[in-house]
């Protein structure tokens, strides 16, 4: 036990000190993620902001200019441009030099007035991005209330409609978007730097031809993967306290549930990618192949993390399969205990998912592990396998003949056959 | 000239002789493409509401019912505030909806009754659903009961249209902006096709023959381009074939808008690739540049907001952003050149820059 834990801890010195030997990859490792949070947390901060804005006011009143002044003062829209009609408008955004264009009929300013009448103001919404036409047009929505509020004020009667509704936000009181964002990126980053390096692990050794030094020294299977795995824990842990230290003290994000408890649940989701990493990096011959792997699943566990549609709106296939997406259960964790400041209450479900991915998928890489460290090596195996199993039929065949041979003595002798398994040549395994 | 030949000739031997890579650099864009945009719902999303009515009178049954039966929400019933807490904590509602005592008597006095509604303010973009939807249906509820109690109609009534989106479905507008990120693929396998030859010594090797540094930069770069515009036919079949999204432009200018693009990427991957010793670094650097703000950065969900100026070049820095701006323009409004002149002739500026920085670098290594 001693010995092993001695064993492990030569090649844990080995790999970190390589990591240290190449300067570059350092500075990138500890100081890219929080560089990269500081350039995309600046930016994603401020959400669908001043979406520039075409107005074709037909009506030409003191009532619809008050109507767009309202508009211009949201944060969303910003007043670009006057249109004179709506064709012009729609060439506007034909060349996307603006996102919204907002119709006031003529007759506008009677119509708000006229108690009887409903004024209509036409919204068009470039829809060629989703976020951008749903944000304008419940900005728009959201203008109109208010101003059918003021109205109702202004006649003391309950001409808004009977029902007002007073929103609340729980959690983010002033509905910020940067906490969202910025919990997301902090698990992608996690993401990217831990399985990059644990996907490099094998492969490069392999690239190098230095994997064949490390096959004769006595380490074994389950130690050589300790061994490649304690490193990049260490990398994945540094970095996730680094980039909390940052999303406190300059986005002013402070962690409100147990910080142990998500460093803790932190560990189960590096493991979970160091598991794929390593699998990756038994499978592909060259890093060049491993990263293109990486990439590929990183792609896929995007997708399903819920980062562009939430998990539950996801179509029936889709949804079983974020299931077994840790950056999905990463991402409830993060926003559970930093946002919601929620406990091992609420979150015992994503964080016993992540420790059964990550179970699964260690267990994963060490059978491929056992395989062999040779990246053909599976073909192998089941070609000795098959080779194998020919050969004993061809034993029993030979037997059987050998047997009917017996029992026609009389017959002239049979010539004398070469041993059936003289041409067959196991492999060595691995 | 023969030398470039015989280095691109190298290169996509490199490329051809291991199904795994080819199958990487060919299919799959197309593959992460279908993983991608399957996600994605026709129709909008609905919301979960935990609904507690404290007035249970028949007009608030009315109200609460009338959410209960559009397909907006899922509505769950509550009664107390620790449950819409835990419901909240627990990430299992959306928002929660709370009707006061006396509800039904403001409403029939005339005059205009709360309800209070409590969000989860988390995913903002979710919160705005609600918002937007609540407040929609508390507006139709309330044009339904004016009608019944002859009171005004609401005096303003907004008509919303999604130009280019007959259904204003998310897919058919997130597809097209996607094209660009799953290119990063094959891109990011130029960057440690340069950085292999310098870490495996072949790179001195090569320094050794007649083969000028230019050649040998060229024939990677026309290589990966051509082998990545390869895969941008599974990709176009994938669009329009699997999802129904079609090109309304012209197919032409897509191809050499793309061809723009790819030299811009590879260009930038080669410059990456020439920086560092390892390929491991490269890697790093090349999933800090394409991965992560390849989903943030580049306008495909946010808009570029321009007013942080760090950020803001960054994102114009990226040949995916500009990309991103052309694939909707062209797939979804069917735009001309005249109207995408600006991210096309950025693309060029790129892709004219980023050879050139890599060229320049290169020089210095080799000579």
């Amino acid at each position: 036990m001693i010995d092993s834990l001695h064993r492990i801890w030569g090649l844990v010195v080995k790999e970190l000190l390589q990591l240290g030997r190449d300067k570059l990859l350092l500075g990138f490792v500890l100081l890219g993620p929080l560089l990269e949070l500081l350039l995309m947390g600046g930016l994603a901060g401020g959400g669908v902001e001043n979406l520039p804005l075409a107005v074709v006011d037909l009506d030409r009143s003191r009532v619809s200019r008050e109507l767009i002044t309202r508009l211009d003062q949201t944060d969303e829209l910003l007043i670009k441009v006057y249109g004179d009609n709506v064709a012009q408008a729609q060439g506007w955004m034909q060349d996307g030099s603006i996102s919204v264009i907002v119709v006031v009929p003529p007759g506008y300013g009677e119509a708000l007035t006229a108690p009887q009448q409903s004024a209509k103001v036409q919204v068009i919404a470039d829809g060629s991005n989703y976020v951008v036409s749903t944000v304008a047009i419940a900005t728009t929505e959201n203008v109109a209330a208010e101003i059918v509020q003021d109205l109702t004020a202004r006649h003391a009667v309950a001409s808004g409609g009977p029902v007002e509704l007073r929103f609340v936000a729980r959690f983010n009181a002033l509905l910020d978007d940067r906490p969202h964002a910025i919990t997301a990126m902090l698990g992608l980053i996690v993401y990217q730097v831990t399985l990059i390096i644990a996907s490099q692990s094998f492969t490069r050794e392999r690239e190098l031809g230095t994997l064949e030094q490390l096959r004769v020294t006595p380490l074994g299977r389950l130690e050589l993967m300790a061994g490649k795995a304690i490193p990049t824990l260490l990398v994945g842990l540094v970095d996730c306290l680094l980039m909390l230290g940052v999303i406190a003290v300059w986005f002013d994000i402070p962690v409100r549930g147990s910080l142990l408890l998500l460093l803790l649940l932190t560990i189960p989701f590096v493991l979970a990618q160091i598991g794929w990493g390593t699998l990756i990096s038994l499978v592909s011959h060259t890093q060049q192949q491993a990263l293109l792997f990486v990439f590929a699943l990183a792609m896929l566990e995007v997708a399903l993390s819920g980062f562009m549609v939430p998990a539950g709106d996801m179509p029936g296939v889709m949804r079983v399969l974020s299931a077994v997406s840790s950056v999905q259960h990463y991402l409830v964790i993060l926003r559970g205990v930093m946002l919601r400041g929620a406990g091992l209450r609420s979150l015992w479900l994503p964080g016993m998912a992540l420790g059964g991915i990550a179970a699964a998928v260690g267990t994963l890489a060490w059978l491929r592990l056992r395989l062999g460290l040779d990246t053909n090596s599976l073909s192998r195996q089941l070609q000795a396998l098959w080779r194998i199993h020919q050969r004993e039929r061809r034993e029993r065949q030979a037997n059987r003949r050998a047997r009917g041979a017996d029992v026609r003595r009389e017959k002239k002798p049979r010539q004398t056959r070469k041993p059936a398994y003289a041409d067959v040549r196991v492999e060595s395994g691995e | 000239m023969r030398r470039f030949v015989s280095i691109l000739l190298k290169e996509y031997r490199h490329i051809l002789r291991e199904p795994r890579t080819l199958w990487m650099v060919f299919l799959s864009p197309a593959f992460v493409l279908v993983a991608l945009s399957t996600i994605f719902v026709s129709g909008s999303s609905r919301i979960d509401l935990a609904l507690w009515d404290q007035d249970h009178t028949p007009l608030s049954r009315q109200f609460a019912g009338a959410l209960s039966s559009d397909a907006d929400f899922s509505v769950g019933h509550v009664s107390d505030y620790e449950a819409i807490e835990d419901l909240l904590v627990d990430r299992r509602i959306d928002a929660a909806l709370i009707i006061p005592p006396g509800f039904a008597d403001t409403v029939q006095r005339g005059d205009t009754a709360p309800v209070q509604v409590i969000l989860d303010g988390v995913d903002t973009f979710v919160a705005g659903q609600a918002t937007g939807s609540l407040l929609g249906h508390a507006a139709h509820f309330g044009l339904a009961l004016s009608r019944q109690l002859s009171l005004p109609p609401v005096p303003l009534q907004i008509h919303p249209r999604s130009a280019y989106l007959s259904d204003a479905t998310e897919r058919d507008s997130m597809i097209p902006g996607l094209i660009p990120i799953v290119f990063s693929l094959p891109v990011i396998a130029a960057a440690l096709a340069l950085a292999r030859e310098r870490e495996t010594g072949s790179l001195e090797a090569l320094v050794a023959t007649p083969v000028r540094g230019l050649e040998f930069l060229g024939g990677k770069l026309v290589a990966y381009v051509t082998a990545a515009l390869g895969g941008l036919l599974p990709v176009w079949l994938v669009t329009t074939v699997l999802f129904g999204v079609p090109l309304r432009g012209n197919p032409v200018l897509f191809i050499l808008l793309a061809a723009d693009f790819l030299l811009a990427s590879v260009g930038m991957a080669l410059f990456i690739g020439n920086l560092v010793r390892s390929q491991q670094t490269a890697t790093v650097i090349a999933l800090f540049v394409f991965f992560v703000p390849g989903f943030f950065l580049a306008g495909l969900t946010d808009p570029i907001d321009t007013t942080n100026l760090a950020s803001t070049t960054f994102s114009y820095i990226l040949p995916t952003t500009h990309f991103v701006t052309v694939c909707r323009a062209l797939f979804l409004k069917g735009a001309t050149l005249a109207e995408v002149w600006q991210p096309a002739l950025a693309l060029l500026g790129l892709s004219i820059t980023w050879l050139g920085l890599g060229a320049l670098t290169f020089g210095k290594r080799v000579r």
